[in-house]
């Protein structure tokens, strides 16, 4: 049958079939006029005020991750929405939890629908803001006291936006700590590397008796990321260096912005990674850290004391800051961030949504947000004395007056498409450091342009 | 066609009627089947086209476009679909030669042919997680590489972008494949045993059969299963990318293809009018393709008949 669709017949007729498709497609151009959707959703109004909690029986929908980084997190969030909806019998609270790749792509499938969740999970700084310049999510400030948020870790630096703030922190990630299996390197008469130097002599030492030092995947791309952060922040002088080269007032291949692919390059060359780094991704890499295979790994802050658990506890694990390269002012320094919950736009009831983050923000819950995850709770009032690994409160106290997460204040796409993607060529060999700096500049100039609201967004954003 | 021409201009006026009516008559038995694929396809069409020229709901022309063709990931992207293009061949050639094998052979046809067929069913993204993990570099394809010897050929099949895109390509060409032996199977066993046996007391041998026989007689089947195949490899290999390389189009762009290309520009760089420009491009593409496709059919049966 199918065969019979291609062969000489169905092309007889010709004429009657081109009247027919002109008629097709006039009448789709009229369907597709007429049904023509209103491309963007309205603006954001920050004057919103919070109405009466509603009594009627209602439903909200959360869509989020971090059980991918912070095991535990999700046996929080059920005990959490028990907890709260037994407050509130009215309230029925359900959750989907996403995957990694599939977080922002189902969040934008959502927004251009119109529809989905009433609490969305967005990763800080640039991941929080683009839904607030699309019109996707309310303002969380317009729903919750500035007494309060004044509480949530890095609401204001990563999620502010004009005075108001978009979204409100969840749990902090100190980004990105190093870890260091100190018996590795005890066995191999090496001590803790404090600076950049002493890392690559770890490295030599390593890779000659064939041990990886430095555990990573960046087939997924995330891991490309985090370098560029670790990295790449040592040489700048604050977050707003980076949004300078986004606007386009300085570029990515000056010594500042170009100076960590040189690093990046130097580890390659002086065998700092696991030969497979290209093949792998980042969570299956990390497990060689935990199975002594590697000598080092970085990890997602929240996750970070549970890998010390894993591999023998602080006896055998130290967390530190990737060491220093540069005399930069950020060099050296642990990098913050905080994963945030949003209220969609689209939501029926944001004012028992922001009830409900707020309800996750009591000391009881931050208090079980660490015993389940052993991760940090982004807000200032959780205390910090309870906690009993002397590594994992290093790592609390150092997010605390962390350094700007750098990865946060570009543009995804710019990320995507400059930084993941050079960071696996140079690892492989085939880019040097000066030809992918150049083209992070030149991805960034062409973004410019396809992205027409990106330089006013971003220059709004820097005030 | 002559004997048509000659009894028409007999008939005069009547006759020219006829095929008029008929017309008409066709196109209402096919009204509701037409009205549904018209909304279904025509309406999304349209409206990809509407969108391709807008931006934050302004017409803005060829804007979108001129960004689209001139990106240098978008031009990779093509190429990289038009490198696919040549596992086409590939496709055919062993379809075909499988397709034979499994004719002549007697005992055991069904199981092989299922074998053969099992993977075309396989869901995608099975087959793409199951061969990411045997292409890694310390994976069971080079494991097995080295343990017997082989350790030159053992690469980083998918995280060297020089060849990655070519290993996606032997997935794509091992999952495929069943497909063609299937529909070129079905032909071959249909055809008539006389003109076989007639073969074979003229003394031709097994290859001259198969050349000059089977060839030919399938050759609307073996056409259709290459412009299946062509559209696949131009606009139906999403799948096998967006798992294979964790959406990226990696390492570098190594693997990127136009679909994943409309993905990233609609789902995670929010540029939906980027998206709808670039699907515009491939539906031209796939549309040429095809008409080059469907007269390159007509010629090859027109020919298949004059002989």
């Amino acid at each position: 049958m199918l065969i019979g669709l291609f062969n000489e017949r169905g092309f007889a007729n010709m004429k009657s079939r081109k009247a027919f498709a002109i008629g097709a497609v006039a009448m789709a151009l009229l369907l597709g006029a007429c049904s023509s959707s209103g491309d963007n959703a309205a603006e954001s109004t920050p004057s919103e005020s919070a109405a009466a909690f509603p009594t009627e029986d209602l439903t909200l929908n959360i869509s989020w991750w971090g059980e991918q980084e912070a095991p535990g997190a999700q046996k929080w969030l059920e005990e959490s929405i028990a907890l709260y909806t037994k407050e509130h019998p009215n309230v029925t609270i359900e959750h989907v939890l996403q995957t990694t790749d599939g977080l922002i792509p189902s969040f934008e499938a959502a927004a251009a629908a119109q529809s989905g969740p009433d609490i969305q999970y967005f990763w800080g700084g640039i991941y929080s803001q683009q839904p607030g310049w699309d019109g996707h999510i309310a303002p969380i400030s317009d729903y919750l006291s500035e007494e309060e948020l004044s509480h949530y870790i890095n609401a204001k630096v990563e999620s502010g936006f004009q005075g108001k703030v978009w979204t409100a922190p969840w749990y902090v990630n100190p980004s990105f700590p190093l870890l260091v299996r100190t018996d590795i390197l005890a066995d191999n008469g090496l001590a803790v590397p404090t600076n950049w130097d002493e890392l690559m002599k770890v490295c030599d030492v390593l890779s000659a008796k064939k041990i990886t030092t430095i555990a990573g995947g960046v087939k997924d791309g995330w891991f490309g990321g985090w370098i560029y952060s670790i990295l790449g922040g040592q040489s700048v002088q604050s977050q707003a260096d980076v949004i300078n080269a986004v606007v386009g007032t300085t570029k990515f291949t000056d010594p500042e912005h170009a100076g960590w692919w040189t690093k990046l390059e130097e580890s390659k060359n002086r065998k700092c990674w696991n030969d497979d780094i290209n093949s792998l991704e980042l969570y299956q890499a990390q497990q060689k850290f935990v199975d002594g295979k590697a000598a080092m790994t970085i990890t997602a802050g929240p996750d970070a004391p549970n890998f010390v658990k894993k591999a023998g506890g602080d006896e055998k694990v130290t967390i530190m800051a990737m060491p220093a390269w540069s005399d930069g002012p950020l060099a050296g320094k642990m990098g913050t961030t905080s994963q945030t919950l949003g209220i969609t736009k689209w939501s029926k009831y944001p004012q028992v949504a922001a009830d409900f983050i707020k309800f996750t923000h009591t000391t009881e819950r931050l208090n079980a947000w660490y015993a389940a995850t052993g991760s940090m709770p982004a807000d200032d009032r959780f205390d910090i004395s309870q906690v009993e690994s002397a590594s994992t409160k290093a790592l609390f106290e150092s997010a605390l007056d962390g350094a700007p997460y750098l990865e946060n204040f570009i543009p995804a796409q710019l990320d995507a498409d400059a930084v993941f993607k050079n960071v696996q060529l140079v690892l492989k060999g085939t880019v040097k450091a000066a030809d992918a700096a150049a083209d992070m500049q030149a991805v960034m100039e062409r973004l410019r342009k396809s992205d027409r609201k990106l330089v006013d967004n971003f220059t709004a954003w820097a005030k | 066609m002559k004997l048509t021409r000659v009894k028409s201009e007999a008939v005069g006026v009547v006759s020219r009627q006829r095929p008029a009516r008929s017309s008409r008559e066709a196109f209402l038995w096919i009204a509701p089947a037409a009205l549904v694929i018209l909304f279904i396809f025509g309406y999304s069409v349209v409206t990809v086209l509407i969108q391709s020229f807008r931006y934050d709901g302004d017409w803005v022309g060829f804007e979108n476009f001129s960004i689209v063709i001139t990106d240098p990931i978008f031009l990779t992207a093509l190429k990289h679909n038009g490198q696919l293009l040549l596992a086409v061949p590939v496709l055919i050639t062993l379809a075909f030669i499988i397709a034979i094998a499994l004719f002549e052979t007697r005992r055991g046809m069904r199981f092989y042919r299922s074998a053969v067929f099992l993977p075309y069913v396989l869901p995608i993204p099975v087959v793409a997680v199951v061969f990411g993990q045997i292409y890694q570099l310390n994976g069971a394809l080079n494991i097995f590489l080295k343990s017997v010897g082989l350790d030159f050929l053992a690469k980083d099949w998918l995280g060297d972008p020089a060849i990655a895109l070519g290993t996606m390509s032997s997935v794509i060409i091992w999952k495929e494949v069943g497909f063609g032996v299937i529909l070129m199977l079905a032909h071959i066993i249909s055809l008539p045993n006389e003109t076989y046996e007639a073969a074979r007391i003229d003394g031709a041998g097994f290859w001259r059969t198969h050349f000059s026989i089977t060839r030919p007689a399938i050759l609307n089947t073996i056409v259709f299963y290459g412009v299946i195949e062509a559209i696949t490899m131009v606009s139906w290999v999403f799948n096998y990318v967006y798992v294979m390389s964790n959406g990226l189009g990696g390492p570098g762009n190594a693997t990127m293809v136009s679909e994943l290309y409309i993905y990233r520009s609609a789902f995670q760089n929010k540029a939906p009018e980027l998206a709808a420009a670039a699907a515009v491009f491939l539906f031209i593409a796939t549309l040429v393709l095809m008409i080059a496709f469907f007269r390159i059919q007509r010629r090859s049966i027109a020919g298949t008949f004059n002989k």
